[in-house]
């Protein structure tokens, strides 16, 4: 499902963000990436969603690299990806429910069965009762669980999270990865990055440790 | 297929909606492109207008061809079947001398000068409505009938026909001179209202690349957009002129009675309204595209 060969990340000014990295997610696996800040899980997971470029080797995702496609071709492989960033990136011009709806516009979903949808992922959040709400209204562990409820709504087969629990308190971090959990036992394939390991070691998933780059035991 | 005309039908309707929910700024930039694109469209309709009215002239150019004095009637004739089967002419009418004489009594009250004359003086002569008027045209079919057999001379009026083709061909060269800059002018309109657009819509821009939404996507919406906005300020424009042409007509009308003519400014016909919308719909787009194609490149994820 991803698979990473020999891949190199440098960004301009000659850091090397990854280096020399290989690895792979089966299809249906959950995955943690563990790591303090500047380790590269960012650089990583931009990887797998085609927001960054390798500098070398290859990013294959479903089979196909990365490397050899074009702007829009990427965009369509982002399609089958639920993606939830660690600063949220909601829009406050719109309310809860229409945040949600945006990925099924982008896919062009008909406008009613989008609506089902787009309360079933509010409800599995539990944010249903909140959809006509202004997004600024919500707390911070809200608005992460509206960014989760965007990331799943149009059933991608691959959910990427950038350190989701990174601001929350302890309860409401366990709530987030009870979800991402659920989410892997539907079938998604799912990487989630976080600092706190005492957390992932209670899923018993398997742990990927990166430090400067590279792999650490 | 289906689904990219679902996706098209989709971002043509929230340019609509954008379009209604526009502020008076908006609404400004229509009537300011609506007044640009009337001026260029004015001048046309004059210029058109009077170019089929100097057609139907009864003084546009006539030629008129002189018999010599020793030319009889077989010479006519010759020459009457030449200009019967000639390419360049619409009409023509013979005037023999005896009628020319006559006319030109009864018109100055000569009567009895006939007696005092002897023998008539004047030629046979041919009037000719050319079928093409423009001077050049014009020129070669009267050198050509000069050089007929037995004719003295021919006359036309060159200065007064080639004076209004000029002024006409001026003022077609004006009309695409300013149709071009109107043109351009469209297009930076368009492609500086879509960049302000956008950018007040960044963040959703931002958001909608990272979960999939493709450059084409993004840019629908815009060029719908600038293509409404556009089609609706060239039909305001087609409002105005017709507001114009109805207003400038009758004192245009009073001004031809005193040269016992007919003159009336026309609008636009279904060909040239259907040309005017396609065309500048056309230019706003590509105004919309070029906004759109340079901006998405600067905003990308991080």
């Amino acid at each position: 499902m991803i698979q990473f060969d020999q891949v190199t990340k440098r960004y301009p000014g000659g850091i090397d963000a990854l280096k020399n990295l290989s690895f792979k997610v089966d299809k249906g696996e959950m995955v943690f990436l563990a790591g303090h800040s500047g380790a590269g899980k960012s650089t990583l997971l931009k990887l797998i969603a085609g927001i960054e470029r390798a500098t070398s080797g290859t990013v294959l995702i479903n089979g196909q690299n990365l490397g050899k496609l074009g702007g829009t071709q990427i965009s369509y492989m982002r399609q089958h990806i639920g993606l939830v960033f660690q600063d949220h990136k909601i829009l406050f011009d719109r309310s809860v429910f229409d945040n949600v709806m945006l990925p099924l516009d982008v896919i062009g979903f008909d406008r009613r069965e989008a609506a089902k949808r787009v309360r079933a992922a509010l409800d599995k959040v539990g944010l249903l009762e909140r959809e006509k709400s202004n997004p600024i209204r919500l707390s911070g562990g809200e608005q992460q669980r509206l960014c989760i409820a965007r990331a799943v709504v149009h059933r991608p087969s691959i959910l990427l999270a950038d350190e989701p629990t990174g601001n929350l308190d302890r309860d409401y971090a366990h709530d987030i990865m009870a979800l991402f959990k659920s989410f892997n036992q539907v079938g998604v394939t799912v990487v989630v990055s976080a600092h706190d390991e005492t957390l992932m070691n209670e899923y018993g998933r398997r742990i990927i440790r990166l430090a400067h780059g590279h792999f650490t035991a | 297929m289906k689904h990219l005309l679902y996706l098209h039908g989709r971002a043509a309707r929230s340019a609509l909606r954008t379009l209604i929910r526009q502020p008076l700024g908006s609404l400004l930039s229509l009537f300011m492109l609506a007044v640009a694109i009337s001026l260029p469209l004015g001048l046309y309709l004059i210029v058109a207008s009077l170019s089929s009215w100097s057609n139907g002239l009864a003084a546009a150019p006539q030629i008129t061809l002189f018999m010599e004095a020793s030319a009889d009637r077989p010479d006519v004739e010759t020459v009457n079947q030449t200009l019967k089967q000639h390419a360049l002419v619409k009409s023509h009418r013979f005037v023999s001398k005896e009628q020319a004489l006559q006319d030109l009594m009864k018109r100055n009250s000569l009567n009895g000068l006939t007696e005092g004359l002897g023998s008539n003086p004047l030629p046979d002569a041919f009037i000719i409505d050319p079928k093409d008027t423009a001077p050049e045209p014009l020129e070669r079919l009267q050198k050509e009938l000069s050089g007929l057999p037995m004719v003295e001379a021919t006359q036309f009026d060159a200065g007064w026909a080639k004076k209004l083709h000029s002024l006409l061909s001026l003022g077609h060269q004006l009309t695409l001179l300013l149709g071009a800059a109107l043109g351009i002018a469209m297009v930076l309109a368009s492609s500086n209202t879509i960049r302000l657009q956008i950018l007040s819509r960044r963040d959703e821009i931002e958001v909608s690349k990272l979960i999939g939404a493709t450059d084409g996507f993004i840019r629908r919406p815009f060029v719908y957009f600038a293509v409404f906005q556009g089609v609706l300020a060239a039909l305001i424009a087609w409002g105005l002129s017709a507001w114009l042409i109805a207003s400038a007509n009758p004192a245009l009308a009073e001004l031809a009675t005193l040269y016992n003519d007919h003159a009336t400014l026309r609008n636009l016909n279904a060909d040239e309204v259907l040309v005017l919308l396609g065309g500048v719909a056309l230019l706003a787009a590509l105004g919309a595209r070029l906004a759109t194609g340079h901006i998405l490149r600067q905003i990308e994820p991080q």
